[in-house]
C-alpha cells in the first residue's frame, strides 16, 4: 500500500462519516475517482437552490501532488458561474495548482474552499475568453499555467 | 460501496466522536501526521515547529522544499527529532483499542452505582443518568489509567548505569564516543561535540541492559547505547544534484548503494532520491530496521510508484527530454499534431524545392549517375529524401535546418501552445491557502459558520 492509498482510505472513512454542510460525498468506487456535490448555503443568488457536482481524480503522487479536481456537468448539475470557472469546468484556483498546494490539504478542504470561493462572488459571468479556451485547451488541468491578474475577484 | 469495506477497520479521530467521549477525537488528531493523516512515525520538527512523519516531510521537501503547514522554506538538515511525540504516540496507540472498547461499551457495569434505573421511561431521565454515568466511567477511567501506570515497571534510568560497578559515579556513557558525562549533557554532547566514534575504549565494554522492559524506555540515550556496541549507527546519505552526475556515475552511485541500477535515467534519479528518503527516515528512526526491511519497501515503491508501476508511466519514461515528471504525452501530441504536421510539411517542401533546385542547376553533371536522377525526379518527397542523401549532402545540411528554424506559418493551425494562454484568474486573497499560518480550511469554515449564521437568523 502506497502513501497515496492509505491516505485516501483514511479520508475516505472520514468523509463517509461527517462532512460539512452542503457537501455531500456521491461516489467513491476506487481510490482513484471522487464524485462529490457541493452547495451554496448562503443566499447568493447566483447559486442558490443549485447543486454542483465535482469530481476529483487522484494521481499516485496525491497527496505529495494536488488532485485534479473540475466540476462536471450533468442533468441538474450545471457549472458554476464564477470568474474563475471555465464553461467545461476547469477551475482556476492556486490551491489546486502545484505551487498553491500543500499536502495537508485533503478532499474536505478543497470542497471547502471552493464552497467558500462560491459563497463570496458576486460577479455572475464567466473568465474572459472562455469561449477560446474551452474550445481550444486539450490539457490536464494541472498542466495549465493559470495567469493570475485580476486582483478584484 | 467496494472501497468502503476495505477500510472499514481503518482509525481514524472521528472513531471518537460517537462515543461519551468525543474529546479524544482532538486529542487523537492531535497525534496524527498531517500529511498521511496517520499517527507520528518517527515524528520530525521542522524548524518552523510543526511536526510531520519523517517519511512524510521528507517526501514533501523533496517535492518542494517548504513546510507543508505553513510554507515557510525548510531544509532537509534541520529536522530534529520529536521524540517526546513519539512517546506520547506510541503510549496511546498501545492503549487505544482498549480505551474505545470502554468508550464503546454499553455502561452497564456501573449500573449498581445509579440509583435510577437505567430503563427509565423518560428520555431526559435517560439523559440525565447516562451523563452521570458517563462521569463516573471517566473517573473509573481515570483510575483505571492511574492503576496502569502504577503497574508500569518505571523507566528508571538512574537504574542503568548500575549494573556497571565500575562506573557507580553518576554519570553516563556517551552511547557513540562512550565519553562519560551527566546524564543532562548527553543530548547537546551528541549534538556538537561528539567526536562521531569511541574516543578510547573503556576498560569494561557496556553491558547490554536491556531485557523485556525495553520498550518502556523510551529516553532517546538509553536506546541508543543498546545499539551503540552492536551496529554502527547508520549514516545519513547525502543528497545530490543529479544534473552533474553522467548516466554511468548514477549508476555507479546506485550500485555501490546496493540498490538496483536499472531504468531510465528518469527512474535512477527517482530510485535514489526514494532511497535516500526510506534511508533517512530510518536513521531517524529510534528503532532503524535492517537495510534488508528498507530495501523490501524500495520494492514496494518500484511497484507502486516506480519502474514497474502499472498503469502508462512507461510512456512517460519514453519521453525523457520532457523532464517533467508528470508530463502528459498524449495531450501534448494532440495538442502539437497540427504543428508537427505542418513541420513535416513544410520540410517535405523545403526538400523538393531544394531538389528541384539541385536538378535545375547541374543537369548535365548529374546525368552520369542515373539511380539519383530518377530518384530525386520522383514528386513523393518521402521517396526523395533517402535517395538524395548522397549527391546533395550540402543541400541537406543546409535546408534541413532552415526548414527547423521556420515556425509552422499555417495561420489556421493551433500551434500558439495553451501552455502560454493566459486566463484572466488571480488567486483570490479570500481563499488563496498559502498565506495561513495553519490548515486554512478551518479558518474558511469558521468564517462561513459565521457568514451562514448572520444569513439564517431571518428564516
Amino acid at each position: 500500500m502506497s502513501l497515496g492509498t492509505k491516505r485516501l482510505g483514511k479520508e475516505l472513512t472520514k468523509i463517509q462519516k461527517t462532512l460539512p454542510p452542503g457537501i455531500t460525498l456521491v461516489k467513491a468506487d476506487d481510490l482513484q475517482e471522487w464524485l462529490l456535490d457541493i452547495q451554496v448555503l448562503d443566499q447568493n443568488p447566483i447559486y442558490a437552490g443549485e447543486t454542483y457536482r465535482l469530481k476529483f481524480r487522484f494521481g499516485k503522487q496525491y497527496p505529495i501532488e494536488p488532485p485534479e479536481v473540475v466540476f462536471t456537468k450533468q442533468e441538474n448539475r450545471p457549472i458554476p458561474m464564477h470568474p474563475h470557472i471555465y464553461s467545461n469546468g476547469i477551475i482556476c484556483l492556486d490551491l489546486l495548482g502545484s505551487s498553491g498546494w500543500s499536502p495537508v490539504q485533503n478532499v474536505e478542504s478543497v470542497c471547502m474552499s471552493i464552497q467558500s470561493m462560491l459563497t463570496g462572488n458576486t460577479k455572475n459571468h464567466r473568465p474572459e475568453g472562455d469561449a477560446d479556451f474551452v474550445s481550444t485547451n486539450k490539457a490536464r488541468p494541472k498542466d495549465i499555467e493559470f495567469y493570475y491578474h485580476d486582483n478584484e475577484v | 460501496m467496494a472501497a468502503d469495506k476495505a477500510f472499514d477497520d481503518i482509525a481514524d479521530s472521528t472513531d471518537w466522536l460517537t462515543t461519551p467521549l468525543p474529546g479524544l477525537a482532538a486529542v487523537e488528531a492531535a497525534l496524527r501526521c498531517q500529511i498521511c493523516k496517520d499517527f507520528y512515525n518517527t515524528p520530525m520538527l521542522t524548524s518552523c515547529n510543526h511536526t510531520f512523519c519523517s517519511m512524510c516531510i521528507r517526501r514533501a521537501l523533496a517535492a518542494d522544499a517548504k513546510c507543508s503547514l505553513c510554507r515557510s522554506v525548510q531544509e532537509v538538515s534541520k529536522l530534529r527529532s520529536n521524540w517526546a511525540m513519539e512517546e506520547a504516540v506510541l503510549a496511546f496507540v498501545k492503549t487505544r483499542a482498549d480505551l474505545l472498547d470502554l468508550a464503546r461499551k454499553p455502561p452497564t457495569v456501573l449500573t449498581v452505582e445509579v440509583p435510577v434505573a437505567a430503563t427509565s421511561s423518560s428520555p431526559a431521565k435517560r439523559l440525565r443518568s447516562s451523563a452521570r454515568k458517563s462521569k463516573t466511567r471517566g473517573a473509573e477511567l481515570t483510575s483505571e489509567m492511574a492503576r496502569q501506570e502504577a503497574s508500569f515497571p518505571v523507566p528508571s534510568h538512574h537504574s542503568v548505569p548500575a549494573p556497571d560497578q565500575t562506573y557507580n559515579d553518576g554519570l553516563v556513557a556517551c552511547p557513540i564516543c562512550l565519553e562519560r558525562m551527566k546524564e543532562v549533557q548527553v543530548d547537546r554532547h551528541i549534538d556538537s561535540s561528539c567526536p562521531g566514534a569511541p574516543r578510547e575504549l573503556p576498560t569494561q565494554p557496556p553491558k547490554q541492559k536491556f531485557t523485556s522492559n525495553t520498550s518502556n524506555q523510551r529516553n532517546g540515550f538509553q536506546v541508543l547505547s543498546t545499539s551503540a556496541p552492536a551496529p554502527p549507527k547508520p549514516e545519513r546519505l547525502p543528497t545530490l544534484s543529479y544534473s552533474m552526475l553522467k548516466d554511468a556515475a548514477l549508476r555507479k552511485k546506485l550500485a555501490d548503494l546496493g540498490i538496483p541500477a536499472n531504468g531510465t535515467r528518469q527512474i535512477l534519479e527517482k530510485r535514489h532520491q526514494e532511497w535516500i528518503t526510506i534511508w533517512n527516515a530510518n536513521c531517524d528512526s529510534l528503532h532503524p530496521k535492517r537495510k534488508s526491511e528498507l530495501l523490501q519497501e524500495l520494492e514496494v515503491w518500484e511497484k507502486t510508484l516506480g519502474a514497474r508501476a502499472p498503469t502508462s508511466s512507461r510512456s512517460i519514461h519514453l519521453g525523457e527530454q520532457i523532464k517533467d515528471k508528470g508530463f502528459d504525452h498524449a495531450a501534448w501530441s494532440a495538442k502539437h499534431d497540427s504543428s508537427f504536421q505542418d513541420l513535416v510539411a513544410s520540410a517535405r517542401k523545403t526538400r523538393a524545392q531544394a531538389l528541384q533546385k539541385a536538378n535545375q542547376n547541374q543537369p548535365t553533371t548529374e546525368t552520369p549517375s542515373p539511380p539519383h536522377s530518377t530518384g530525386a525526379s520522383t514528386t513523393t518527397p518521402a521517396a526523395a529524401a533517402p535517395s538524395s542523401a548522397s549527391p546533395s549532402r550540402m543541400d541537406v545540411d543546409q535546408q534541413a535546418p532552415l526548414s527547423m528554424v521556420q515556425p509552422p506559418t499555417n495561420p489556421g493551425s493551433a500551434a500558439a501552445p495553451s501552455y502560454e494562454y493566459t486566463t484572466p484568474c488571480m488567486p483570490d486573497r479570500s481563499y488563496a491557502m498559502s498565506e495561513l499560518p495553519h490548515p486554512p480550511p478551518l479558518e474558511a469554515a469558521a468564517a462561513l459558520d459565521r457568514s451562514r449564521n448572520g444569513a439564517s437568523e431571518p428564516s
